[in-house]
């Protein structure tokens, strides 16, 4: 068992399935070779087949507090990412040419049941529901590693794979009922969403809660009643985790989504919701109705002009109290190397020697290249400035 | 078991060189690696009831020539390719201290493996002290590795520097150790503790 837990809520009645979370963890954290299918982070249209598809299905997890067995998803379950003809219908002076992926020879995407949704009009129905890791609490994962190459980590429950430790057997991704870990063919390792630990550590939030437009994603300690996390799984009750029934106890909660109501055959709207309480039940277990009812009354409230914490944070007018104690800028975090609220009382073992603690020692370094004097026992994460960024991370 | 002595082992690195036919090879008995000591709750439940490890018909025969010791390990059961887990073989030898093999040695008794997998072309030093407890071995002079098909069966020629210092389990000229194996099926999505090993050391007297 961990110290703390660090956890995230998504308020699904948000959720646009834009994908700028996707791509936000695609672009920092998935590319190197053998990554090109991985999407640590994935939105999929709900009712669907989910990513990898009929994950549902694909067993693992425990059942009564015994593992259960399950399959490995394949790279075409996960969905490929498909190759469109941008170049011909642009610039290729055919006008009878139209866009398609892959030749038209496509596969399954990663969402490939996008926008597909269920019931029949005018009661057809969907929403997205974004996945990242759980960072259970039992994972399931990490107990079905014979070389104990998973870990959880000890101050904040994020669970990682040491990739010199991992053989590449994949007995995890069999084991997870989420179906969130990856394999990575070029390297022989297992690889899987890290929760941005390194932001994490400087006080940065995730990058998908960061980057989330909608402002979907809430983050911070399970156990802390200043921050959203506790507010909403615990105080309101309103962030469900999903199939509980899984039995790794998933640290990632959703606020399930409210819909219009239901049309009858004369036209007229009834009392049942247009998405189908059980489907959400089969979801996020059977407190659904009780956190759809809650999110309802305190939506009144606040339409009739009353105070409402919920809706408050719900709306997230403030959206850095997105983030509870990972409020830190990702640049600033480089630059001034600030102790994050997460570790203060944090003791540098480098103590003075420590080359990033002063801030002349940090515009030094700054000035100089990338880099190339990377003194030893500091972080190798960098965080690049734009520029550098955008010429490949070189200044 | 015998590694018989030969003036130059270099005629032998090929799998199918001539010479293999005379060295005797010698048949190792096998069985698949117990359930109940499948480190895992979720490998032991996966793999109830299902086979794995069934017996590949190891036979073996090995060389030296004061300087260079060479194993060649035939065995059936190939894999098609591009499946997701390689056909291997493992040669097991005591470091120090009698470790137990059923247990791939323990702290201060480890055991130097020797593997080949069909996906990768070279030969791997491991040593473990324990199961789930194994580290890249010490890199020895020598080490090569050769493997043949002719779609059912593996010829596997594997060499390493006789010597023994440090990690590097002892193989000397005119002394005894003890061998052991074990084989995977790749097909069979044999990998880790799924295997069929050769149940308990066996004798290898190396000719003086
Ligand atoms: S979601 Fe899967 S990979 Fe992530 S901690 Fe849980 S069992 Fe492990
Ligand atoms: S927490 Fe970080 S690593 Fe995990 S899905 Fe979000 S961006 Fe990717």
């Amino acid at each position: 068992m961990s110290k703390r837990q660090v956890a995230m809520v998504m308020d699904l009645n948000k959720c646009i399935g834009c994908q700028t979370c996707t791509v936000a963890c695609k672009t920092l954290w998935t590319r190197r070779e053998g990554m090109e299918h991985m999407l640590w982070n994935t939105v999929n249209t709900q009712p669907g087949t989910g990513t990898p598809h009929h994950f549902e299905q694909m067993g693992g997890g425990f059942k009564d507090g015994k593992a259960q067995p399950g399959i490995r998803p394949t790279v075409e379950d996960f969905g490929k990412a498909w190759e469109f003809n941008h170049e011909e219908v642009f610039n290729g002076g055919k006008n009878d040419i139209s866009l398609a992926a892959d030749g038209g020879k496509y596969g399954k995407g990663p969402n490939w049941d996008e926008d597909q949704g269920d019931g029949q009009f005018p009661n057809s129905h969907y929403f997205y529901m974004p996945r990242i890791c759980n960072h259970c609490t039992h994972p399931a994962c990490l107990e079905a590693c014979p070389r104990k190459a998973i870990s959880k980590r000890e101050e904040d429950g994020i669970v990682l794979i040491d990739e010199d430790r991992c053989k590449g057997y994949r007995f995890c991704q069999e084991a997870c009922p989420y179906k969130k870990i990856y394999y990575n063919e070029q390297e022989g390792v297992s690889q899987k969403c890290i929760f941005c630990f390194p932001r994490i550590d400087e006080g940065v939030t995730t990058a998908c809660s960061r980057q989330c437009p909608g402002r979907v994603r809430f983050v911070g300690y399970l156990d802390d009643p200043e921050g959203p996390i506790w507010k909403l799984v615990h105080k309101w009750k309103v962030a469900l985790p999903l199939h509980s029934e899984y039995g790794t106890e998933p640290n990632v909660f959703y606020v399930p989504p409210l819909s219009p109501p239901k049309i009858d055959d004369e036209g007229n709207p009834t009392e049942e919701p247009r998405i189908p309480t059980e489907y959400l039940e089969y979801l996020f277990g059977d407190r659904v109705k009780e956190a759809l009812e809650t999110v309802r009354i305190e939506r009144e409230k606040s339409k009739r002009g009353e105070e409402s914490e919920l809706m408050d944070l719900l709306i997230a007018r403030k959206w850095l109290d997105m983030f509870g104690p990972f409020q830190n800028h990702p640049r600033d975090a480089a630059r001034m190397r600030p102790i994050p609220a997460n570790r203060q009382g944090f003791k540098n073992p480098l103590g003075g020697n420590d080359p990033f603690s002063s801030d002349e020692d940090m515009a030094a370094l700054n000035g100089g290249a990338m880099g190339d004097s990377k003194p030893a026992g500091v972080s190798p994460i960098k965080f690049f400035t734009k520029d550098q960024y955008k010429n490949g991370g070189r200044s | 078991m015998r590694t018989r002595r030969v003036n130059d082992v270099a005629s032998l690195l090929e799998p199918g060189a001539a010479g293999w036919d005379a060295a005797g090879f010698e048949p190792v008995a096998m069985m698949p690696a117990p359930l109940a000591m499948q480190p895992t709750e979720y490998i032991r439940v996966k793999w109830e009831g299902r086979e794995y490890g069934s017996d590949p018909g190891l036979k073996v025969a090995s060389v030296h020539d004061g300087k260079r010791w060479v194993l060649c390990a035939r065995w059936s059961g190939v894999s098609p390719s591009g499946i997701d887990f390689p056909d291997a073989i493992a040669v097991a030898l005591p470091v120090r201290n009698d470790p137990p093999l059923i247990l791939m040695g323990m702290d201060g008794a480890p055991i130097q493996y020797l593997r080949w997998q069909s996906n990768k072309p070279a030969l791997r030093s491991i040593v473990a002290t324990g199961i789930g407890h194994s580290e890249n071995g010490p890199k020895m002079a020598a080490m090569s590795v050769k493997a043949h098909t002719n779609g059912e069966q593996w010829d596997v020629v594997m060499s390493r520097s006789l010597g023994g210092e440090g990690e590097v389990a002892p193989l000397l000229a005119g002394q005894k150790t003890k061998i052991g194996f074990a084989v995977w099926r790749g097909a069979n999505e044999e990998r880790g503790g799924i295997k069929a090993f050769s149940i308990d050391w066996i004798e290898l007297a190396l000719d003086a």
